[in-house]
């Protein structure tokens, strides 16, 4: 998963993953990383600005060419964390990844934004391992606008036992920008529940990918698992790729995954302009409504502040 | 007909049922009422069979034969029906298709003929008629999509399709409203014969009005605290249970 | 609460054991020299006579599969496989040149008859009228035995006949269409098959025909340690239908044989195919040991406008499957269906599942699979639609279902989606679940036995892709869906 670290720190080219490894069909580095950048500095988090009451803020800059930061963050039994994650775009090429190991104890509760934005040059790649203990709560909503090559890793370590998570994701890309959201969601033990939404829209040349897989070890009974990934192409140049996995090793679960792809509604569309809407400012509009979707879902309010005004920048974007 | 006598049922290892005892004469219909909680899903699973309900003591015969010791299908074609509270959905099998594997499950066993399509139809054409049935409506997958209302009318369809000897409704009426309540019970009323009795299991009085029975029970803490005539119901619905539950 | 211990066991218990094919035919066969070489090659290729350019075609497919590696990605686990240490070609002896039924070797005849196989030019019911006929090529390990009904078809101008044969009799159709949708080097399985395909069945129905009767081709492995490599090549030319059916079994045998079919479809401008496969191969017994290696390459070109090709599958046997019929929709218009059931009990592994790859505008895809594991076995779907930038108006709807019978088995969904297209249209939706205890408890107590219970909510399950096969076939397999799951005599 983490390929690009791997070769940043090694300086071993071939270490990149490429089309060829099957979790990255989709997001090919080895073509795209050439020559491989030379490691610039270790990433370091910014000072937090600006942080709404009650949340924890963690900034990253983006390097001069390339940069790592590996860092751990636990939340104690019963306590609950409000934590916004802001990764921000430099100027140009750089490359960037970026591991953040979280772990949650019995009951407790973290609520995570995740706002990416990275530069149209930048090659962004993040990985965010979660181990969750019993009774926990992990809420987590990222959203994306891309990069030449973006990923967003999330795997969860889920051990049953009335644990439930909750991924959420929205990615808006328009010029020529990539961005993948990647879930690993490994029901270990009996008794858990996920639930995983992820909105898209690529307009332009943009390229949307998502991969999501959900595992139930054997005697991981009463898992309750659900995913659902919807994306819109807008342009005749743009691109989806998804592949939503289920693999099952026990009887007594309830599980599904759910994927569609498609234009805007074009019922839809055609009614606001019927009300007088052009038609440019109706797309925005049912697109925002879309998106918006997942907003409304973030539990704590300051967060879902911090989200809207990052969205409104991202449909600015495809307005131009 | 029934006998039940001083039955214990554990689920889980919980004694739910303490000590049972019910006679229900052929003809009859008996009503058992009581709180949530009393053992009236328990006693209706355990003499239809279900897994997981454990005798630990006591007996239920049915003209004699030790009904306990047969599985759930061999129960079904001795003629005990149990009309399900919640019914399932069935995906991919037709009810028209399940009724008639059923009838002709049960009567394999009993050493009858099996019945022929077109006779099948032809009965089923008419009990679906006299519940005022779409006849379409059992060509689909069963229950899939059914209301509450429809999943119950198909159990009194089926019920009327399989003739049982013993039928046991479970909270026949939970979900449905007046009319449907009205078509249900006219759908059970018609199946009261000499040879057949019922079970009438409800919390409420109302379905009582449609369905008169021969005799109430009062059940609580998993034994029979009270009996008599149809004016016991009322009582019930007047002054609740309060009295029975310390009587338990 | 998952389905009671009772019926996991019942229905584990009966992996293996009522396999109603495993007999072996004791008849004096023909052998090529074990092992896979350019002799060997030659050898097969006079064995049929063929023209130098067909030999031509076979060696240079060796030379590839030299150059290939086994592919690994499939979710299937079996020991290296010694391609040296097998038979690749194995006949019954019998006479040279085309015979007629009263020269077939009678105890193939007794073979056929035993599995249930019309080879005479009857009704498929016998005794029942105005039930469909159906024409035969039946395959026995490297050769065909005997095709019926071909003068009836030749009548219609359809070519229905042993592969070998079309390349002598109709050597421009061959050489026009094989391998044009399977390339040669396509992947390991189906270059080995180009190199040493012995035989398989050849159809060519012409414009405007409709196939006047189901076309239908039985494979038998019978020799030992001997692999099959049947190659089937269908024509649909413009404006025809036709519906083909495949059947397979093999011996119960306690070594792992090796299957490594190539099925290439042409559909031409507003052509139909229907292709219904019952897989019955031999599934190993309880513990795994013997069973068929089923590693097939099936795809169908959409080449004309409008065209139609549909696969329904029911796959219950094999000890390994790995097999995705596909549809390249070329043709504007043109649509693509896959209907699965798998099956898989004991220690059987199927990765099995379809591709539909939308090039021309307007085409459709449909996707329904229906896995079922029981036992220690998994079932993998995995399938891909891909909507490239031309395939305007492009649809696919996709629905995946797993249902598991115990606690030991493994169902897994694995559904790739490329949309490069803003005019297409795709859904999918997948779920898996278990066999319910109150579903079947319902069930028995309205007079069912845990057995029939079983049957009945399986085949409920799976009663969206029986209902595509045609109807006799429907009916055979829906006893071996019960036979496989729940014992009761087919």
């Amino acid at each position: 998963m983490t390929g690009l670290r791997d070769a940043l720190l090694t300086r071993d080219e071939t270490r990149l993953p490429g089309r060829r490894d099957e979790d990255w069909r989709w997001t090919d580095l080895r073509g795209t990383l050439r020559p491989m950048p030379v490691l610039s500095e270790a990433v370091q988090p910014l000072a937090p600005f600006d942080a709404p009451q009650g949340v924890q803020v963690r900034r990253f800059a983006a390097p001069a060419t390339a940069g790592t930061a590996e860092a751990s963050l636990s939340v104690a039994a019963g306590e609950t964390l409000v934590l916004l994650d802001r990764v921000e775009a430099g100027e140009g090429p750089y490359a960037r990844d970026l591991a953040l190991h979280i772990t949650l104890g019995e009951g407790a509760t973290l609520h995570r934004l995740v706002l990416a934005a990275d530069s149209a040059e930048a090659v962004s790649m993040s990985l965010t391992t979660v181990a969750l203990a019993a009774g926990a709560t992990l809420h987590q909503t990222v959203l994306a606008t891309g990069a030449k090559r973006q990923r967003i890793a999330t795997t969860v370590a889920h051990p049953g036992g009335g644990a439930h998570a909750r991924l959420d994701g929205a990615y808006l890309l328009s010029g020529a920008r990539h961005s993948d959201q990647t879930t690993i969601l490994d029901h270990r033990g009996p008794g858990g529940s996920s639930e995983q939404l992820i909105r898209g829209v690529a307009a332009d040349q943009g390229r949307g990918v998502f991969q999501g897989r959900i595992t139930v070890a054997e005697g991981a009974d009463g898992t309750d698992a659900r995913l659902k990934h919807n994306a819109l192409l807008l342009s005749g140049r743009a691109e989806i790729d998804a592949k939503p996995e289920l693999e099952i090793y026990a009887d007594d679960v309830a599980c599904a995954h759910g994927n569609t792809v498609g234009a805007l509604d074009a019922e839809a569309l055609f009614y606001a302009m019927s009300r007088g809407i052009p038609e440019a400012e109706a797309r925005l509009m049912l697109v925002e409504a879309f998106i918006g979707e997942i907003v409304e879902r973030i539990g704590a309010p300051a967060l879902q502040d911090a989200a809207r005004a990052f969205l409104a920048d991202g449909l600015e974007a495809l307005r131009r | 007909m029934l006998h039940i006598d001083n039955l214990h049922v554990s689920v889980a290892d919980k004694p739910i049922i303490k000590g049972l005892t019910l006679d229900l004469p052929a003809g009859q219909v008996h009503a058992i009422m009581g709180p949530n909680g009393a053992g009236k899903s328990t006693l209706s699973y355990t003499l239809a069979g279900r897994g997981g309900y454990e005798v630990t003591g006591g007996t239920a015969t049915l003209d004699g034969d030790d009904l306990l010791a047969l599985d759930p299908a061999a129960r079904a074609a001795k003629g005990v029906f149990l009309s399900f509270q919640y019914p399932l959905e069935i995906p991919g099998v037709p009810a028209l298709t399940f009724v008639r594997t059923a009838l002709n499950a049960q009567r394999k066993a009993r050493g009858e003929a099996e019945i022929g399509a077109p006779e099948f139809l032809k009965r089923a054409r008419a009990t679906a008629a006299a519940l005022k049935m779409d006849f379409e409506m059992l060509r689909r997958g069963l229950n899939v999509g059914f209301s509450g209302g429809e999943k119950k009318r198909m159990e009194i369809f089926q019920m009327a399709m399989l003739e049982p000897r013993l039928l046991i409704l479970d909270e026949t009426d939970s979900g449905l409203d007046i009319d449907a309540l009205r078509i249900v019970s006219e759908g059970v009323n018609a199946l009261r014969s000499e040879g057949r009795s019922m079970l009438v299991i409800t919390h409420y009085q109302r379905l009582l009005d449609y369905i008169r029975p021969d005799r109430v029970h009062v059940l609580a803490a998993g034994r029979i605290v009270a009996s008599g005539g149809p004016e016991l119901a009322l009582e019930l619905e007047r002054d609740g249970y309060d009295k029975y539950a310390s009587a338990a | 609460m998952a389905a009671d211990q009772d019926t996991v066991d019942t229905v584990a218990a009966l992996a293996g054991e009522k396999y109603a094919h495993g007999f072996v035919t004791d008849i004096e066969q023909e052998f090529a020299e074990r092992g896979l070489n350019t002799d060997v090659i030659r050898f097969i290729s006079a064995k049929k006579d063929e023209p130098q350019w067909l030999l031509d075609w076979r060696l240079e497919a060796y030379e590839r599969w030299l150059a290939l590696d086994e592919p690994d990605w499939a979710r299937v686990h079996y020991p290296k496989i010694d391609y040296q240490d097998l038979y690749y070609y194995a006949a019954p002896k019998q006479k040279a040149g085309p015979q007629s039924l009263d020269e077939v070797d009678p105890e193939l005849l007794a073979t056929y008859a035993k599995l249930g196989i019309p080879l005479k030019e009857q009704a498929f019911l016998a005794g029942v009228q105005g039930s469909p006929r159906y024409a035969v090529d039946a395959v026995f390990d490297s050769v065909s035995v005997v095709t019926t009904f071909k003068a009836e078809l030749a009548k219609a101008g359809v070519i229905f006949c042993p592969l070998s044969e079309a390349v002598r009799e109709h050597p421009e159709l061959v050489r026009k269409y094989l391998g044009s949708v399977v390339p040669v080097s396509d992947n390991y399985f189906a270059c080995l098959n180009s190199a040493v395909f012995s035989e398989g069945s050849f159809v060519y129905v012409p414009p405007g025909v409709r196939c006047p009767m189901e076309l239908s081709t039985y494979f038998r492995i019978n020799a030992l340690n001997t692999g099959q490599f049947e190659r089937t090549l269908i024509i649909a030319d413009a404006g025809s239908y036709v519906s083909y059916l495949e059947g397979c079994t093999a011996p119960m045998r306690d070594e792992n044989q090796l299957h490594a079919a190539v099925v290439e479809l042409v559909a031409l401008d507003d052509a139909e195919i229907k292709y219904s496969t019952v897989q019955n191969w031999y599934p190993g017994d309880a513990e795994g040991k013997g069973g068929i290696y089923n590693f097939v390459t099936k795809r169908a070109d959409c080449r004309g406008a409008r065209s139609k090709v549909s696969w329904t599958q029911v796959e219950t046997g094999s000890a390994i499957t790995w097999k995705y019929p596909s549809c390249i929709l070329r043709g504007d218009g043109s649509s693509g269906e896959f209907y699965s059931i798998a099956i898989t009990n004991g220690r059987q592994q199927a990765d099995t599942g379809t591709k539909m790859i939308h090039l021309g505008a307007n085409t459709r895809s449909r996707i329904i699979a229906k896995g079922i594991s029981a036992g220690h076995s998994s079932s993998t779907y995995r399938g891909l639609v891909s909507v490239h930038p031309k395939a305007t108006g492009a649809r696919n709807f996709t629905q995946c279902d797993s249902l598991l019978i115990g606690k030991t088995c493994a169902a897994h969904t694995v559904p790739y989606v490329e949309a490069r297209n803003a005019n297409a249209q795709l859904e999918h939706e997948a779920t898996t679940t278990r066999l319910s205890e109150e579903q079947l408890f319902y069930v028995m107590q309205r007079g069912l036995s845990q057995e029939e219970a079983v049957q009945l909510l399986v085949n409920g399950f799976v009663r969206e892709v029986l209902q595509e096969l045609p109807m006799e076939f429907a009916v055979e397999a829906q006893k071996l869906v019960a036979v496989s799951l729940e014992g009761s005599v087919g």
